[in-house]
């Protein structure tokens, strides 16, 4: 008789990454680049890195409704050619993902191009070799390539998000690839992001489900930070973005670690940015309600008047700040796809048996 | 022997469910209208509803919005409680949607499901761009046979009139989605 486990298994002709692609191809799996074979044993090296039963059950993923267990996690961890060292950050992720008020069937679903932004916290970040410096949302290291295509791939495996059936997004994005940075906390002048969410474990990592990264360059605000602050608050004020209808959406700043000294050297914590950009990214009602039709805003924001100033957010608690990258004088901005929330776990790591 | 590797996917994990009953007849009946808010949606599925009514001699008792009240609606979220049970109490069968964009689909055919499993038959409006979505949402939730009513592409954008003539042309195929 076969066991469960034995039941995943599928006989290939051979390992070689040409017939890897052909299987692939014939399953309707796979993100076009070409894969690492997941074997039993890299599987199982894999799986020696995370506490617990390697086929409980982490969540359910939607829309496909498909279960994720440590194994399944492994094996598109294997296949995406992750490190063992970098596995745990897959299952927090894993665990994440089913969580009901990311809404994973929306994300999915949606035909905006909305992918899941993995932020890791903490120790795993500098031991699995995530790099939070110099291009952190580009190429160059493996570990933050592979552990964000191994999510990827289990949304395209597990949760069904494979273009034009389980994913209806129009245009899709780059960041559906891989999607997954490190928080520069040796740079960041604030606490841990992820303590900062109530996480003290010693490593963490954030889900925020939203759009690409959009650029804000500032090098003329020498003095006077409020300059760098009003240029995000004019990239977050924008009718393109979904934050615009829909106030509990969530705005993520990812602060270059120059504009952050430059902020904080006035003082500014998280919570003042936040402020102030709740107070200086908005927008007149009426040309928010000329512009959609349907509007999901907290409930104080339907009774303003047209000519009111509205926020891009409902609540200042929305504009979330963290440190990334390195020198020079850039900051990031991920909207949101809206209709999310984004999730912080504590990152769970084995003894290597 | 050959080389083994694991599958990817995973075991499903969602239960697999059933239509409900359609009823034997529908003269009488009460058709509700549950909209997503999407551009157009209310107007397309309460027409729909009412040529249908005309035709089979039933009555339009409800078109509400999915949200909180029925005063708003997001559909990229499942129906507001409130609102779900208002539509199974005032309502024999529903007509839901529109599912013509990705989350939006997903939502559609999830509260679809969510009548057809408390007894209610109910038609998603779907078009033909999303037809393919629809049908993978319907199967990944359990339900393959969702009653899908599937018209021209886009709703949204599109004049009164002609998504009224769409409405029109589609009640043969609403009135074959409650065939008992």
């Amino acid at each position: 008789m076969t066991t469960r486990v034995e039941q995943r298994l599928l006989e290939v002709a051979d390992t070689s990454p040409e017939t890897l692609q052909a299987v692939l191809e014939e399953h309707g799996w796979g993100d076009g680049l070409p894969v690492v074979p997941p074997t039993e044993d890299r599987v199982d090296r894999m799986l020696a890195q995370v506490p617990g039963d390697p086929d409980e059950e982490l969540g359910v993923l939607h829309p496909r409704a498909g279960v994720v267990t440590p194994r399944v996690a492994a094996v598109n961890a294997v296949l995406a050619g992750c490190t063992p060292e970098a596995f745990p950050v897959v299952v927090a992720a894993a665990r994440a993902l089913a969580r009901p008020e990311l809404n994973l069937r929306g994300v999915n679903a949606t035909t905006h191009p909305v992918a899941p932004l993995l932020i890791v916290h903490g120790e795993i970040a500098r031991r699995g070799g995530f790099n939070a410096g110099v291009g952190a949302f580009g190429p160059g290291s493996r570990a933050n390539a592979t552990v964000g295509r191994a999510v990827r791939l289990v949304l395209l495996h597990v949760a069904g998000a494979v273009p034009g059936s389980g994913d209806a997004s129009s245009q899709g994005q780059p960041a559906k690839y891989a999607y997954c940075v490190a928080e520069n906390i040796d740079e960041s002048p604030w606490e841990s992001y992820a303590v900062s969410r109530g996480v003290t474990a010693p490593s963490a990592v954030t889900i925020h489900c939203g759009e690409g990264p959009h650029n804000v360059h500032d090098m003329e605000s020498a003095g006077d930070p409020a300059l760098i602050l009003d240029k995000i608050a004019s990239a977050m004020t924008s009718l393109g973005m979904n934050n615009a209808p829909i106030s509990q959406g969530e705005l993520f700043v990812g602060f270059g670690p120059e504009h952050a000294h430059s902020l904080a050297m006035v003082g500014l914590g998280r919570g003042d940015i936040a402020s102030y950009l709740f107070d200086h990214a908005r927008i007149r009602a009426g040309v928010l309600r000329r512009h959609f039709e349907e509007r999901a805003w907290a409930t104080w924001m339907k009774i303003v008047a047209d000519d009111h100033l509205l926020p891009m957010t409902g609540h200042p608690d929305n504009i979330r700040v963290f440190v990334v990258g390195g020198p020079g004088k850039h900051t990031s901005l991920i909207p949101s796809w809206g209709m999310t929330t984004s999730v912080t776990l504590p990152v769970e790591e084995g003894d290597g048996s | 022997m050959s080389p083994l590797i694991y599958r990817p996917d995973g075991e499903v994990g969602q239960a697999a469910t059933s239509l409900a009953i359609a009823p034997a007849a529908l003269d009488g009946l009460r058709i509700g209208v549950l909209d997503n808010g999407k551009p157009n949606a209310a107007l397309v599925m309460t027409r729909l509803a009412e040529s249908l009514a005309e035709r089979v001699d039933a009555a339009v008792s409800l078109v509400t919005k999915k949200g909180p009240h029925g005063r708003s609606a997001n559909a990229a979220i499942p129906c507001a409680p409130d609102v779900f049970a208002r539509v199974v109490d005032e309502s024999d069968v529903v007509i839901t949607g529109t599912a013509d964009c990705g989350s939006c689909t997903a939502y559609s055919v999830h509260d679809a499901i969510e009548l057809e499993k408390v007894g209610k038959p109910a038609i998603v409006v779907t078009t033909t761009q999303f037809a393919t979505i629809a049908e993978t949402m319907s199967e990944h939730f359990g339900l393959p046979d969702t009653r899908r009513l599937v018209l021209p592409h886009p709703i949204g954008g599109t004049d009164a009139m002609t998504l009224e003539s769409w409405a029109d042309a589609a009640v043969d195929t609403a009135l074959t989605l409650l065939e008992p």
